[in-house]
């Protein structure tokens, strides 16, 4: 153990004093899932780290109403509190899908935008919804999109932590008739597995033509991350036709991946798969859509 | 390295440890106080034989740094157990009647979910379902038995700690009210 101090803020404010102190040497932990396993093994040494689960970061402003206003989710949030929330259920079937019951009421929102394929999936069905992030220091705040922040390589200065996740007011203009979410995670096994890949999906509906649409990946890339290609097969297409859109979504979505390769799967296999699982949740999705009166 | 000084509940004793920094609430219960029921398993958060209740609520204690516990409340295996008399819990004594284990290391950590489980379960008037109790236990990895008796000895317990009958087999899930 080389660890020097554990510092445990009871506030926001003395967190983000802390790490305006220590700058990058600070470590900052708040569920634990993802930086205990490296100190476990022993692969990992930080001399200073913070855990951020009594700091009171993990609020959420949820409108129950659902579509109207934006959300704001606490950056140490449990998944097992999104679980129990009702307003996102892209966000309730993502949060199920990460490790078992004990790591549920562990790991937090803002620590999976810091994990990496074959892990960080939440922040997949957090892109579908197109959030973003709010960065704070002692003394500044920040907003910022998050398919830019996870593209862009997380940049964030030595005073910087992530606060809070913006899940942005739907777009409530009288041309659309139906908003429709959905999140695949496609794994060796159901439950407690590294994933091979996720999808995730919101549609606008006018009627029968698709209005706006927001695709995203997990494991297609070296990070989570939107698929504009995909996106541009969907945006003003009639959903007449659904079988052959969901193809060719899928397919654009496929060829411009870079999926990753591991143990759990080559990258051959990802991209056949993306294109498998995003068929399969685009069909699914358009398909219950209920059909305008 | 400056030593921490945590105190807790554990099984409903004030307990008062000093721990290393960042030192887990696992290394603090079986290096430090002997409580040995709490398994170590691959310490990477996979595995759930070292889940403890913080709070009524599963966690993994190999993840967990003891700090974050500071005043709150932590049951082990050995807190379900009365002391002194010797006198095992009726989940432990369903474990033992339907075969629930071989070598038995995944054991306290299935024991300690199935405690939530079925405290939710009586809290809400029912007993787990088989599709509830898949999804409890999924964080929870047994090599030996396959999950069959495991599923049965939680809803055994279930219906034991509400005074139910238990018909056995596949008959899981129901109303304790």
């Amino acid at each position: 153990m080389t660890v020097r101090t554990y510092y445990t803020p009871e506030s926001m404010q003395e967190a983000l004093e802390l790490k305006a102190r220590h700058g990058f040497d600070l470590h900052v932990i708040a569920g634990g899932t993802l930086l205990m396993p490296q100190i476990n093994d022993g692969l990992f040494f930080p001399e200073l780290v913070m855990g951020l689960r009594n700091a009171g970061m993990d609020k959420l402003t949820l409108n129950d109403a659902g579509l109207s206003g934006r959300g704001i989710l606490g950056a140490t949030s449990t998944m097992s509190q999104m679980r129990a929330q009702t307003t996102y259920p892209i966000l309730q079937e993502a949060a199920k899908g990460i490790g078992g019951w004990a790591v549920q009421n562990m790991a937090t929102i803002g620590g999976n935008l810091f994990n990496q394929p074959p892990y960080g999936d939440f922040a997949v069905a957090l892109l579908a919804l197109g959030a973003q992030v709010k960065i704070q220091s002692a003394s500044s705040e920040r907003v910022v999109d998050l398919n830019e922040f996870l593209t862009g390589g997380r940049q964030m200065a030595a005073n910087e932590l992530v606060t809070e996740i913006h899940i942005p007011e739907q777009v409530a203009a009288g041309f659309i008739t139906q908003t429709i979410t959905g999140f695949k995670k496609f794994g060796p096994r159901a439950a407690s597995a590294a994933t091979i890949v996720s999808v995730a999906a919101q549609i606008d509906l006018a009627e029968d033509v698709i209005e706006n649409s927001r695709i995203a990946l997990g494991g297609a890339d070296t990070t989570a991350r939107r698929s504009p290609a995909a996106e541009a097969v969907l945006n003003n297409a009639s959903t007449q036709d659904l079988e052959s859109l969901a193809a060719a979504a899928a397919r654009a979505a496929a060829d411009s991946s870079e999926p990753i390769s591991n143990a759990t799967a080559s990258a051959w296999y990802r991209r056949q798969m993306i294109e498998v699982q995003l068929k399969h949740l685009l069909g699914e999705m358009l398909e219950s859509a209920v059909p305008a009166a | 390295m400056a030593a921490e000084i945590v105190s807790f509940m554990l099984n409903g004793r004030e307990t008062v440890v000093v721990t290393n920094p960042l030192e887990t609430l696992q290394s603090v219960l079986r290096d430090r106080l002997g409580y040995m029921a709490t398994k170590s398993g691959c310490s990477q958060g996979g595995c759930g034989s070292c889940t403890v209740l913080v709070n009524g609520e599963p966690m993994v204690s190999c993840l967990l740094p003891a700090k974050d516990i500071e005043g709150q409340e932590v049951t082990t295996l050995e807190g379900l157990t009365k002391s002194g008399a010797g006198e095992i819990h009726p989940i432990q004594q369903a474990f033992y009647d339907n075969f629930a284990m071989q070598c038995g290391y995944c054991t306290p950590g299935m024991i300690m979910v199935s405690k939530a489980l079925i405290d939710r379960a009586q809290r809400a008037g029912t007993h787990p379902t088989h599709d509830e109790i898949a999804e409890a236990i999924s964080g929870n990895v047994c090599r030996c038995t396959g999950y069959q008796s495991i599923f049965e000895a939680i809803s055994d317990a279930s219906h034991r700690i509400s005074g139910h009958e238990w018909s056995g087999g596949r008959d899981i899930g129901g109303k304790t009210k």
